[in-house]
């Protein structure tokens, strides 16, 4: 990457400019300097190579995958390998079908102008990289959740024309929609993979069922990349469909221990979620996109709204309150990063845990939900948190329903989807405006702040942001130590004139007494002291005896 | 917390300040306004297991917001709920104008959720009774008519608190009887596709 990242700058030398291979034609850097024509040679080359290995490596990977499994379950019959990289040979081959269009038409893309990317080079990629990136591309090819490449043209052509605060938080996903680096790629796949290595391990646990829940996850992941046209509803339908049917035959084989169901359901939710995360959360042919659009649009236009609007029970100038705000923003923020639904309501949670505390510190008693909901509402307001109508819909899409429907989580979840709606149809009267002053504040011809007396702003000013209100609260601490220091000044200058009178008045008190009684010395001899010749006759001082021995 | 198991969503509607926190605060830990608050970080949800028979049923108990100016967002609130405690205050009679309102829009949206009517604030009219504003029969009717529980409560002396939830489950535990045994019904035709069972036979 750091070799490429060099070559970003623009570059005037002549032979940086020519073909690589010396044809004599000028070069681009997109296609790793070279003119088309070789360009599309070595290309072709290179990638009928890496197909081979492709399909080596991956048919290598899934016998390694059945051996695991037939060691680990050396009682239960073997699996021939034959039957499971049977059906995926068709999804591979149209997978490296549109993976061509992908890279032929992305080269046109005017972004390869601008930003170099690193998908169109499989050459350069150094050994190492590229044995991930084959593990990489094995695994896109087991889920088959390989996104079109009109979903990438849309969103690289996005990444052009919508100025970046326009996309949302920088999030490991945006980030792949739109420069889709190696080393993000990358770590997903990490992830897929550790997530299924989690998989495997717990399933081992299982015993013989943990084998056909395997199975059966696999299949119909595999089952699932070739519904990519599907509706969204239509796949969570799907989704749905298979967790019911899991769980009811897990509750049949448990004989309706309902606790060790939900468990392997937790890990089947994990596993299947994140390798379908890409192809269903905000798919195409849904407007998803639009709507979290719309809804940042939305959340930034009311960026006047104040807690006093919105009645929040939350004093920022308590510090534990403000920690605890800054928390439950990072956290609704946060939820998008994740993939597995689960992991995102764990987020919103965590999240609404946060502004509990705030509550509570501020008032010194538990929230109630009278008190939670505004609080969140303000919450959401100020983080605009990044895909949020997208992450809302895929939760409920792709969650497991017993969890969403009743747990706590549930409960948080809904009050989510309760923030959302009433931002969406927020007007004047939810505000206590009137619809005048409603428009106005929309419009930004006025700010509900300016209009009160600067002292006022000031202080409203405070309450809306943290870091204001901590830099009014350390000003007037200092203001406080300022005139303590006068004081403490002025205390010690009394003191010091107060001493240099009381010594006066001591020195003329002094010399009043003295002048009242002046002093006369008579001439005494003293028995001691007095210079007489008597001094020799006194008995030498005792000296330090030393014995010997 | 998080992991406890819930078996039916339980929602509390009703005006703002009629106490419907007080009430599950008082159901859940037994106090009323005063108490140990250090303990729970907030009253919006909490579950609650009750015995019913020798079974254990437990309650998810959602708080919500009364306010009007969420009201477009209740239905949100109550998707899915299998019980429903209106609260109304009995010394407002305005609180009692919003719980037939959440009891027409649970009527039109939940079939499947009970009501439970549970006039609150009991002691306040147990004190003095021309605070009243809610008549006791009126109610009855209404309940009667919609087919609802009728209690007045009072979260301050702990008066039929217990009983509004100990009801709610077990009418949830009887229901839910009820639907397991039609399931099984249906359960028993498709156990031949289990093939759990056929892995294990094995």
């Amino acid at each position: 990457m750091s070799q490429r990242s060099e070559r970003r700058g623009i570059h005037v030398d002549q032979s940086e400019l020519l073909c690589k291979k010396g044809c004599g034609y000028y070069g681009n850097a997109a296609w790793q300097g070279l003119c088309s024509k070789c360009w599309r040679e070595e290309y072709q080359k290179a990638r009928q190579r890496q197909i081979q290995e492709d399909w080596a490596l991956a048919e290598k990977l899934q016998r390694e995958e059945e051996a695991a499994y037939v060691s680990s379950h050396s009682s239960s019959q073997t699996q021939p390998p034959q039957s499971h990289s049977q059906p995926s040979l068709a999804t591979f081959s149209k997978f490296e079908e549109k993976k061509t269009n992908e890279k032929t038409r992305k080269v046109t893309t005017v972004k390869k102008f601008f930003s170099p990317s690193s998908r169109t080079a499989p050459k350069k990629v150094p050994p190492e990289k590229e044995s991930e990136k084959r593990e990489k591309e094995k695994e896109e090819k087991l889920q088959g959740r390989r996104e079109s490449h009109g979903e990438t043209l849309l969103r690289d052509l996005k990444g052009i024309f919508t100025q970046p605060w326009d996309m949302g938080s920088p999030t490991e996903e945006s980030h792949e929609g739109k420069t889709p680096s190696p080393s993000i790629t990358r770590q997903s796949s990490i992830e897929t993979d550790r997530v299924s290595r989690d998989f495997l391990e717990f399933l081992k646990t299982l015993q013989k069922p943990g084998r056909e829940i395997h199975k059966q996850s696999r299949a119909f992941i595999e089952s699932m990349g070739n519904k990519k046209d599907l509706s969204a509803e239509e796949l969570s339908e799907c989704v749905q469909d298979f967790y019911q049917g899991m769980s009811d035959r897990l509750l049949n084989h448990f004989k309706g221990s309902s606790e060790k169901v939900d468990r392997v359901m937790d890990q089947v939710e994990k596993y299947i979620m994140t390798r379908l995360y890409k192809s269903v959360f905000c798919p195409e042919t849904s407007d998803d996109e639009k709507k979290d659009l719309a809804t940042q649009r939305r959340i930034r236009a009311l960026h006047w709204v104040t807690i006093q609007m919105l009645c929040v029970p939350v004093d920022e100038e308590i510090p534990e309150v403000s920690d605890s705000v800054v928390k439950a923003i990072t956290d609704i923020i946060e939820m998008d990063s994740k993939r597995v639904p689960r992991d995102k309501l764990a987020f919103i949670t965590s999240c609404s845990k946060h502004i509990f505390n705030a509550i509570r510190v501020t008032k010194n008693e538990p929230a109630s939900a009278d008190d939670f909901l505004p609080t969140l509402i303000y919450i959401v307001l100020k983080a605009n948190p990044p895909r949020l109508q997208s992450n809302i819909q895929y939760i409920t899409r792709f969650c497991n329903p017993s969890r969403l429907m009743t747990g706590e989580d549930g409960y948080y979840f809904t009050n989510l989807c309760c923030a959302v709606a009433f931002i969406e149809k927020l007007d004047a009267h939810s505000l206590n405006l009137s619809p005048e002053d409603f428009e106005r504040y929309m419009s930004g011809q006025a700010s509900p702040r300016r209009q009160d007396d600067p002292a006022a702003w000031l202080q409203s000013g405070s309450r809306v942001n943290p870091a204001l209100s901590q830099i009014h609260h350390n000003l007037s601490v200092l203001s406080n130590l300022e005139k303590r220091q006068q004081q403490v000044m002025e205390g010690a200058q009394s003191l010091q004139t107060e001493l240099a009178e009381w010594q006066d008045s001591v020195a003329r008190e002094v010399q009043e007494i003295l002048e009242r009684y002046p002093l006369e010395i008579k001439s005494r001899a003293s028995a001691i002291d007095a210079e007489n010749v008597e001094n020799d006759r006194l008995p030498p001082p005792l000296q330090p005896q030393v014995f010997a021995g | 917390m998080t992991a406890m198991r819930v078996d039916a969503k339980v929602v509390m509607l009703g005006k703002e300040s009629v106490g419907k926190t007080s009430l599950v605060e008082r159901y859940v830990h037994r106090r009323f306004l005063v108490g140990p608050y250090q303990n729970t970080i907030g009253a919006a949800f909490v579950a609650k297991a009750l015995n019913v028979g020798d079974k254990v049923v437990t309650l998810g108990i959602w708080d919500t917001a009364g306010s009007e100016r969420y009201e477009a967002m209740s239905r949100i609130y109550y998707r899915g709920a299998r019980a429903a405690i209106v609260c109304y205050d009995l010394t407002d009679s305005s609180s009692f104008k919003r719980a037939r309102f959440w009891v027409k829009e649970l009527q039109n949206c939940e079939e499947h959720c009970k009501i439970y009517l549970c006039g609150t604030k009991s002691d306040l009219i147990e004190a003095d009774r021309s605070v009243r504003q809610v008549d006791f029969h009126d109610v009855q009717d209404f309940a009667d008519e919609i087919g609802a529980q009728h209690f007045e409560t009072s979260s301050k002396t702990g008066k039929n608190v217990d009983e509004v939830f100990q009801k709610v489950a077990e009418d949830f535990s009887s229901c839910a009887l009820e639907f397991m045994q039609e399931e099984k019904g249906v359960d028993l035709g498709q156990k031949k596709d289990s093939y759990f069972d056929n892995c294990c036979h094995n």
